[in-house]
């Protein structure tokens, strides 16, 4: 195996490499917590306390019944496919879900999450991509259905 | 309700950095020590029923436990390095879109109140479950 995916320099030993790697990222990784999630919580407590969220997606109910989720989780399952699971965390939080409804929640965002950005990746491992996404799309849904039934 | 609102977010905040800053740097501790690039002998019967041979290890491994997102310099770079066949990397690719970054997409659920066990579970059996049928069928097309 290369090196290249261990250390690339050899400025002292692997375990210092390593933290300095991890002080770069944790850095980055708590502004896009403060820049990027902070808000979309703050919104998404607003839209919940506030009962807009609720009027938004009331119509929404039968579908999402299929899943033992109140209509508001709609948008979390549209933050975490779209954009990431920490975006659905973020929305996810102020609904005061339950364990179970949690759980289901994690099932169908754990297969099928940030479905964009990650079709880049899959890209470079096969051509049928597209059907690859489609499949996450299926699975999750299908697999939370059947953790509903089975917890709630 | 803003300033309650900021506060509970603070909260979330500090809960999703105190799960993952410190695997941020058990990644990297073990991505440097090349965990995830150790030939694991006893693994090879395990990664041919699920259609890999030896070289599908590495880049299954970073999946795993990195993330699409995050493994995907050691998953795209090693399966070219390893000249994968089409079919193991197609199986690459079935078994981590269902299942990858398990410890941290699991532990964001679990700060929410969710069970790991119904979480992480099922993806595994499922990702297990669809590579073996799919080696299984040989090189006929999903």
């Amino acid at each position: 195996m290369s090196a290249e995916h261990t250390a690339s320099a050899p400025a002292g030993p692997l375990w210092r490499l390593a933290l300095g790697r991890s002080l770069g990222r944790s850095r980055k990784f708590l502004w896009f917590l403060l820049i990027n999630i902070l808000p979309l919580y703050v919104a998404s407590d607003l839209l919940v306390t506030s009962g807009a969220l609720a009027k938004i997606s009331g119509f929404l109910e039968p579908v999402m019944s299929l899943w033992g989720l109140p209509p508001e989780a709609a948008a979390v399952l549209l933050a975490g496919m779209l954009v990431n699971l920490y975006a659905a965390t973020a929305v996810a939080a102020p609904l005061a879900l339950s364990w179970q409804q949690v759980s289901v929640l994690g099932l169908i965002l754990g297969i099928a999450h940030s479905l964009i950005m990650e079709a880049v990746v899959v890209r470079q491992l096969t051509r049928r991509y597209h059907a690859l996404t489609l499949l996450r799309i299926v699975l999750g849904l299908g697999a939370g259905w059947l953790l509903a039934l089975v917890l709630c | 309700m803003l300033p309650g609102a900021a506060l509970k977010g603070l909260v979330l905040c500090a809960e999703l950095a105190l799960v993952v800053l410190p695997l941020i740097v058990g990644y990297e501790m073990a991505k440097a020590y090349g965990v995830f690039e150790r030939p694991w002998k006893r693994l090879r019967p395990a990664l041919a029923v699920i259609g890999l041979g030896p070289g599908g290890l590495v880049p299954l491994l970073a999946g795993v436990f990195l993330g699409l997102l995050y493994g995907a310099g050691i998953l795209v770079s090693v399966s070219r390095e390893e000249g994968l066949a089409d079919s193991e990397r197609l199986a690459l690719a079935v078994f981590l879109v269902t299942c990858h970054a398990v410890v941290e997409d699991t532990a964001l659920f679990v700060i929410l109140g969710g069970s790991a066990f119904w979480i992480l579970a099922p993806r595994l059996v499922m990702a297990l479950g669809l590579t073996a049928w799919l080696a299984r069928r040989g090189r006929r097309r999903l």
